[in-house]
C-alpha cells in the first residue's frame, strides 16, 4: 500500500513538474534571447548595446484592426528579427522579412521603409496562420483543425501527399494580395489573373457563380470558397471531384498542374469579404440583378473583327469560350462531352440555338450549363457549327463505331465511354443481350436513324447512309451482343391508347403510379426514386417530355404491360394491374408531359 | 514584570502551536478513541463512519468507482472554475477563446485537456458505478432512494457534458448539439418545445450557446452538489455500503452477548456503534470482528484513489490534446454528424427509428431503471458480485448494458458519411 502510494504521489508530482517547466520554458523565450546575444554582437554604437542590454524575452504582438474583425498576430515573438535589417543572412525565425521595391517598400537614406507595416497589418493578413499561436505547430497552422494554415507554407498531417507537393510556393500569398487589391489586373497577382482568366476560359463561369463575376446555378457558389476550404481540398476536388463528393457531376476538365495552381489560387482569394470594399458597397453589389456579362465573352469579341461573316466568328467564338475544354471537336478533345464535329448534320439550326439557350428544353437532363451569352453568339455559334456537316468517310463498320459510336457507349459496347459518366439519360449498355435480343431490328435502326428524342443520342440518318447503319448494327451484334435475332412473337396490344383521356383516368393514373412506380420512377417521376440507385440502366425519367411526347402510345403501353426485358421493368400484367390501369398510367405519364416544352 | 514578561514571551513562543490546536483540535491520534475523535470532530472527515466495514474497503468490491467519480467532479468543478476567468459564451468570441487557451493562455492548454478528459471520465465511470451498484445488488432495501439518486445524478453528469460540449463553438460542438437537440425533438407532444427552451431558438445558435453555458455552470453544478450531498448522507443513513447479511457469511466465531453485557464489558468499543445508525445492539459483537476505523484505513485508501484519479488524469492530459476542430461552419455540415459519444447509441437507435430509438426505448430503459429497485423485492445475495441467487437480474443488466455498448460502438466506429455502415479497419 506504502509503495503504491509513493508511486502514485511521485508520478503526480513529476506530472506537475512537467506541466510547470512547460508552462515557464517556451521557444519564443530562447529565440528572443538569442536574438538578443546576437545583436549584441552586431551592436555597433553604445547607446545599442544599451538598449538590448536590459531587455528580456517579452510577448511581442501586432492588434491590426483594419482588415476585417482585429486580428492578433504574435508573430514576432519568435519572428523578433524580421524588421532589423542587419538579419538578411539571419536564420528562421531570426531573419529579415525581404524587403521589396515590387510591393512597395522605399529604400530611403540606405534605409528601408515599408509599404506594408507589420504593425499595421500584422502578418497573418497576407500570409495565414493563427497569429495568437506562440508556438510554431500552433501558429503556423500545422495540425489539421487549424483553418488556415501558412499559405504556401505549412502542410496538414491530413492532406494527400500527391497534392500537398504542390501546394507550396509564395505564389499561393497573391490569393491574399486580391483580398484588398480587389481589381481584376492588379499586377501584383499574376497568379490570380491567370486563374480568373482560366475560370472563364474552362468554363467554369457556367456551372458556378462568384459574386460580381458569374452567375451560374448548376455548381455550388464560389463566392466564399477561399475561406471555407484549404487549398488541398481546392486542388484534389479540380483534380477529381468525385473523390471528395461521390455525387458531384462536376467533370475533370484536362489541365495541367500550373493551370491547377493558378486556379487554386484564384479560388484562395474568394473570401467574400474583400477589404477595400466598403459595407455599403458589398451591400449594392448583392442588391443587383444585372447577371454579370462573362469576362471571357468581352475578352473574346474584342478580338474579333467586325468584317467576319457569322460561321467564321462563330468558330472563333467556340475556340475562345469554354466549349473545347468539354466537347470534341476535330483535334481538340475536353473529353467529358459529345462531338461537335458533324453537329451540322445532326441537329437543325433551331435546336442548336434553344440548345445553346438552355440545354435542358432539349435534353432534360442534360448537365450542360446554361452560360448566358449574348444573343447573337448564339446565333453565329450555330451557324458555325451548321457548317460541320462533312459526311462520315467510307470506312469498315468496326472504325465507324469506334469513330461515331465509342466515345459514349464504349471501345467494348458497354455504355462506358470516356463521356458516359456526364451524360443523362446514359449510353445504352449494348452488351446487354437480353435488352437488345427482345427490341425488333426496326426499333434499332430507328434510334439510330433519328436519335432518341430528349437524351444525347442524335440522328444519324444524314451521317450515314442506310447500309452503313446497317453495318453498324450488324457489327454491334457480332461483337457485343453475341446472341442470334430472336423470333420475336407479335404481342396484342392497342395501338393507340383504348383509355380516353379524362381527368378521372388520370387521376386514377396518378393513384396506381403512387402505388406502383414510385419505388424506381420516384414520386415526381423524375426517374429517382429510392431504388433507383442501385438499378442498372437507371429507370426511365418519365418527365422528360422530349421523349415521352415522342414516343408512341403503343411502345409505352407494352413496356408497362410486358416489362422491359434486361431492364428492372417488370412485367405489370403479372403484378395484376388490368389493361385499363395501365391505359390510366399512360395517361397520368401523359398529362405530366404535356406541356409542349419542346419545338416540335 | 518579570513573570508576565515571560508569560508574554512564552505566548508568543507558542504562538504557532496554538495557532496549530486551534485548528486541529486533535494531535495525530494515537488510541482508537482519538482515532474515532479525528472522525467525527473534522469538518471534512465527519461525513465519514468513525469505523468502517473491511468488506467496504476491499478494492475488489467496489473499485473506488464511486469515490472516482466525486474526485472528477471535483477537478472538474476546480478547472472548470478556473476556465470561467477565460471563456465568453458568445459566438463571435467563444472559439478565439479557445486559441487563446491553447496557445497563450498559462497553463491554458492543460486545464482544458484536463477538463475534457475529466468530463468524458466522468461519465464512463459514474456509468461503470451503477454497474457496479447493480451488479453487487447493492440498490436493494434500504438503498432504493439512494439508487435514484444516483440514476438522478447520472442523468445530471451526461446533461453536465453535454451542455459543457457547445461551449468551445466548433464544428464537432455544433454538429453534436444540432444532432443530440433535435434527438429531443422527437419527444412527443413536448418534444419540439424542449427544443425550443433548450436552444432559445429554431436553431443552435448564440441564444443556445448562452443557455448551456449558464446550465453547464451554474444551474447543473448547483444540482449536482445537492444530490451528491444527498447520495452521501443517504449512504450513511442507509448503513453504509452494501455487504451481504451477517448470516449469509462464514460467521466468525463469535459468542452473541447480551448487549447490555457487551457494553458494559467493554466500554471502549461503544466507539463502534458510531459507525451504526440502525440495527439492533445485539451485532455489536459481530461488527466489531468486521470493522475497522477509518483513520486511517479509509483515508489512506481515498487518499490513494485521488492520487490515482489525479495521476491518471494527468497522464493523459499531457499526451492528448482536447480536441478542437474548426470554428462553426452553419453552411457545412460535417458528414456525418455526431453526437458524443456516450450518445452515439441513442443516435445508431435514431437511425433505425426516430421515435423509438431517440425517446420510447430510452424512456422505457430510465423507467426500469427508476423501478427496478422497487420490482426487486429479495433480499438475497447483496454485497457480493454476480451473487448467484440475482444470475437472472444481473444477466438481463448486462444484456441491456451490452446492447447500449455495442449501439455506442457501432455508431462510433461503423458509421460513415450519410450514417452508411463503414469498417474501421
Amino acid at each position: 500500500m506504502r509503495l503504491a502510494l509513493a508511486v502514485v504521489s511521485l508520478v503526480v508530482l513529476v506530472g506537475s513538474g512537467v506541466v510547470i517547466v512547460d508552462q515557464f520554458h517556451s521557444q519564443w523565450q530562447d529565440h528572443q534571447k538569442a536574438y538578443f546575444n546576437q545583436a549584441l554582437g552586431l551592436a555597433k554604437t553604445p547607446a545599442e548595446r544599451a538598449a538590448l542590454d536590459g531587455r528580456t524575452p517579452r510577448l511581442e504582438q501586432v492588434i491590426a484592426t483594419g482588415f476585417g474583425d482585429a486580428r492578433v498576430d504574435r508573430c514576432e515573438s519568435c519572428h523578433i528579427a524580421s524588421d532589423d535589417p542587419r538579419f538578411t543572412q539571419g536564420k528562421e525565425p531570426l531573419r529579415t522579412h525581404p524587403y521589396s521595391a515590387e510591393m512597395g517598400d522605399v529604400l530611403k537614406d540606405g534605409r528601408w521603409e515599408r509599404r506594408h507595416k507589420f504593425t499595421e497589418f500584422g502578418c497573418t493578413a497576407c500570409h495565414d496562420g493563427q497569429g495568437r499561436g506562440l508556438d510554431k505547430a500552433d501558429a503556423h497552422g500545422e495540425e489539421t483543425e487549424w483553418p488556415r494554415p501558412m499559405s504556401g507554407y505549412t502542410t496538414q498531417a491530413d492532406w494527400d501527399k500527391n497534392i500537398a507537393g504542390h501546394l507550396k510556393g509564395k505564389e499561393f500569398l497573391q490569393a491574399n494580395c486580391v483580398r484588398c487589391h480587389a481589381d481584376k489586373d492588379f499586377a501584383g497577382a499574376p497568379e490570380v489573373a491567370k486563374g480568373r482568366a482560366l475560370f472563364f476560359k474552362t468554363g467554369c463561369f457556367g456551372c458556378h457563380r462568384i459574386e460580381g463575376i458569374s452567375s451560374g446555378t448548376l455548381g455550388p457558389d464560389l463566392s466564399e470558397e477561399g475561406k471555407e476550404r484549404k487549398v488541398d481540398y481546392l486542388w484534389g476536388h479540380i483534380v477529381d471531384p468525385r473523390a471528395y463528393t461521390p455525387t458531384s457531376i462536376m467533370p475533370k476538365f484536362k489541365l495541367t498542374d500550373d493551370e491547377r495552381k493558378s486556379l487554386v489560387i484564384f479560388l484562395k482569394s474568394r473570401q467574400g469579404v474583400d477589404y477595400s470594399s466598403s459595407a455599403v458597397a458589398g451591400y449594392k453589389l448583392a442588391g443587383t440583378t444585372n447577371k454579370p456579362v462573362p469576362e471571357s465573352a468581352i475578352a473574346v469579341e474584342s478580338t474579333l473583327s467586325t468584317s467576319l461573316t457569322s460561321a467564321a466568328r462563330g468558330e472563333k467564338l467556340i475556340e475562345g469560350y469554354a466549349c473545347l475544354s468539354c466537347h470534341k471537336l476535330d483535334d481538340h478533345d475536353g473529353g467529358i462531352s459529345p462531338d461537335l464535329s458533324r453537329e451540322g448534320l445532326l441537329r437543325d439550326e433551331q435546336w442548336l440555338t434553344d440548345h445553346f439557350k438552355n440545354p435542358r428544353s432539349r435534353v432534360p437532363d442534360s448537365d450542360m450549363p446554361v452560360f448566358g451569352l449574348p444573343e447573337n453568339d448564339y446565333r453565329d455559334m450555330a451557324a458555325y457549327l451548321l457548317t460541320r456537316n462533312s459526311p462520315a468517310p467510307a470506312a469498315t463498320p468496326a472504325e465507324t463505331y469506334k469513330n461515331l459510336c465509342a466515345r459514349c457507349h464504349g471501345e467494348k459496347g458497354d455504355g462506358k465511354g470516356i463521356n458516359s459518366t456526364y451524360i443523362d439519360p446514359a449510353p445504352r449498355d449494348l452488351t446487354l443481350a437480353e435488352f437488345m435480343a427482345n427490341k425488333p431490328e426496326s426499333r434499332l435502326i430507328n434510334s439510330i436513324q433519328n436519335g432518341v428524342p430528349g437524351t444525347s443520342m442524335p440522328p444519324w440518318s444524314k451521317v450515314l447512309t442506310a447500309d452503313q447503319t446497317k453495318g453498324v448494327l450488324d457489327y454491334v451484334w457480332a461483337s457485343f451482343v453475341k446472341t442470334p435475332h430472336r423470333q420475336l412473337k407479335p404481342r396484342k396490344i392497342p395501338d393507340v391508347n383504348p383509355v380516353a383521356m379524362t381527368p378521372e383516368s388520370i387521376h386514377q393514373g396518378e393513384a396506381i403510379y403512387l402505388q406502383r412506380c414510385t419505388g424506381c420512377h420516384g414520386r415526381k417521376a423524375d426517374g429517382h426514386g429510392p431504388n433507383s440507385l442501385d438499378i442498372s440502366p437507371r429507370p426511365r425519367n418519365l418527365r422528360n417530355a422530349a421523349f415521352v411526347q415522342a414516343t408512341s402510345d403503343r411502345r409505352l403501353l407494352e413496356s408497362i404491360t410486358y416489362g422491359v426485358e434486361g431492364t428492372a421493368m417488370p412485367s405489370w400484367i403479372d403484378y395484376g394491374l388490368s389493361q385499363n390501369q395501365i391505359g390510366d398510367i399512360l395517361n397520368y405519364i401523359r398529362s405530366l408531359n404535356a406541356e409542349p416544352k419542346t419545338g416540335k | 514584570m518579570s513573570t508576565e514578561k515571560k508569560s508574554l514571551w512564552k505566548d508568543l513562543m507558542d504562538l504557532p502551536k496554538n495557532i496549530y490546536r486551534s485548528i486541529f483540535r486533535n494531535p495525530l491520534p494515537a488510541s482508537d478513541r482519538g482515532r474515532a475523535a479525528t472522525s467525527f470532530t473534522n469538518f471534512f472527515l465527519h461525513i465519514q463512519p468513525v469505523r468502517v466495514n473491511k468488506r467496504t474497503l476491499r478494492p475488489s468490491y467496489t473499485m473506488g468507482l464511486g469515490l472516482i467519480s466525486f474526485f472528477l467532479f471535483v477537478i472538474l468543478a476546480v478547472t472548470g472554475v478556473l476556465l470561467m476567468f477565460y471563456y465568453v459564451p458568445s459566438t463571435t468570441q467563444a472559439y478565439d477563446r479557445m486559441l487563446d487557451l491553447r496557445s497563450s493562455v498559462a497553463f491554458g492548454v492543460i486545464l482544458r485537456n484536463m477538463h475534457r478528459w475529466a468530463a468524458h471520465a466522468m461519465v464512463a465511470v459514474v456509468f461503470l458505478h451503477m454497474c457496479r451498484v447493480f451488479l453487487t445488488g447493492s440498490y436493494k432495501a434500504p438503498r432504493e432512494f439512494n439508487w435514484n439518486i444516483g440514476v438522478g445524478l447520472f442523468l445530471l453528469t451526461l446533461f453536465s457534458s453535454f451542455t459543457g460540449y457547445l461551449l468551445p463553438w466548433d464544428q464537432l460542438a455544433f454538429w453534436a448539439i444540432t444532432v443530440g437537440t433535435s434527438i429531443a425533438g422527437y419527444a412527443p407532444l413536448i418534444g419540439h418545445q424542449l427544443q425550443f427552451l433548450l436552444l432559445g431558438d429554431a436553431t443552435v445558435g448564440q441564444e443556445a450557446l448562452l443557455r448551456f453555458y449558464v446550465l453547464h455552470v451554474v444551474v447543473l453544478p448547483i444540482a449536482l452538489v445537492l444530490l451528491v450531498a444527498v447520495h452521501f448522507w443517504r449512504i450513511r443513513k442507509d448503513g453504509g455500503l452494501a455487504r451481504p447479511e451477517p448470516s449469509e457469511l462464514p460467521a466468525p466465531a463469535a459468542v452473541v452477548a447480551p448487549a447490555g453485557e457487551v457494553v458494559a464489558a467493554l466500554p471502549a468499543r461503544r466507539f463502534a456503534i458510531q459507525g451504526l445508525v440502525k440495527g439492533p445492539l445485539v451485532k455489536v459483537g459481530t461488527l466489531d470482528d468486521d470493522t475497522v476505523f477509518s483513520w486511517p484505513n479509509l483515508l489512506i485508501a481515498e487518499l490513494f484513489v485521488l492520487l490515482l484519479t489525479v495521476a491518471g488524469l494527468m497522464a493523459v492530459s499531457l499526451f492528448f490534446n482536447a480536441p478542437l476542430e474548426h470554428p462553426v461552419n452553419v453552411m457545412h455540415p460535417p458528414n456525418p454528424a455526431k453526437a458524443p459519444w456516450y450518445f452515439l447509441g441513442l443516435q445508431e437507435q435514431v437511425s433505425y427509428s426516430a421515435f423509438w430509438g431517440g425517446v420510447g426505448v430510452p424512456a422505457i430503459e430510465l423507467l426500469l431503471l427508476v423501478l427496478v429497485p422497487y420490482i426487486d423485492r429479495s433480499k438475497e445475495g447483496v454485497g457480493r458480485w454476480f451473487a448467484r441467487q440475482r444470475v437472472w437480474a444481473n444477466t438481463l443488466f448486462l444484456t441491456f448494458v451490452l446492447v447500449n455498448i455495442v449501439l455506442i460502438v457501432i455508431g462510433t466506429f461503423f458509421r460513415g458519411a450519410n450514417w452508411q455502415f463503414v469498417s474501421p479497419f
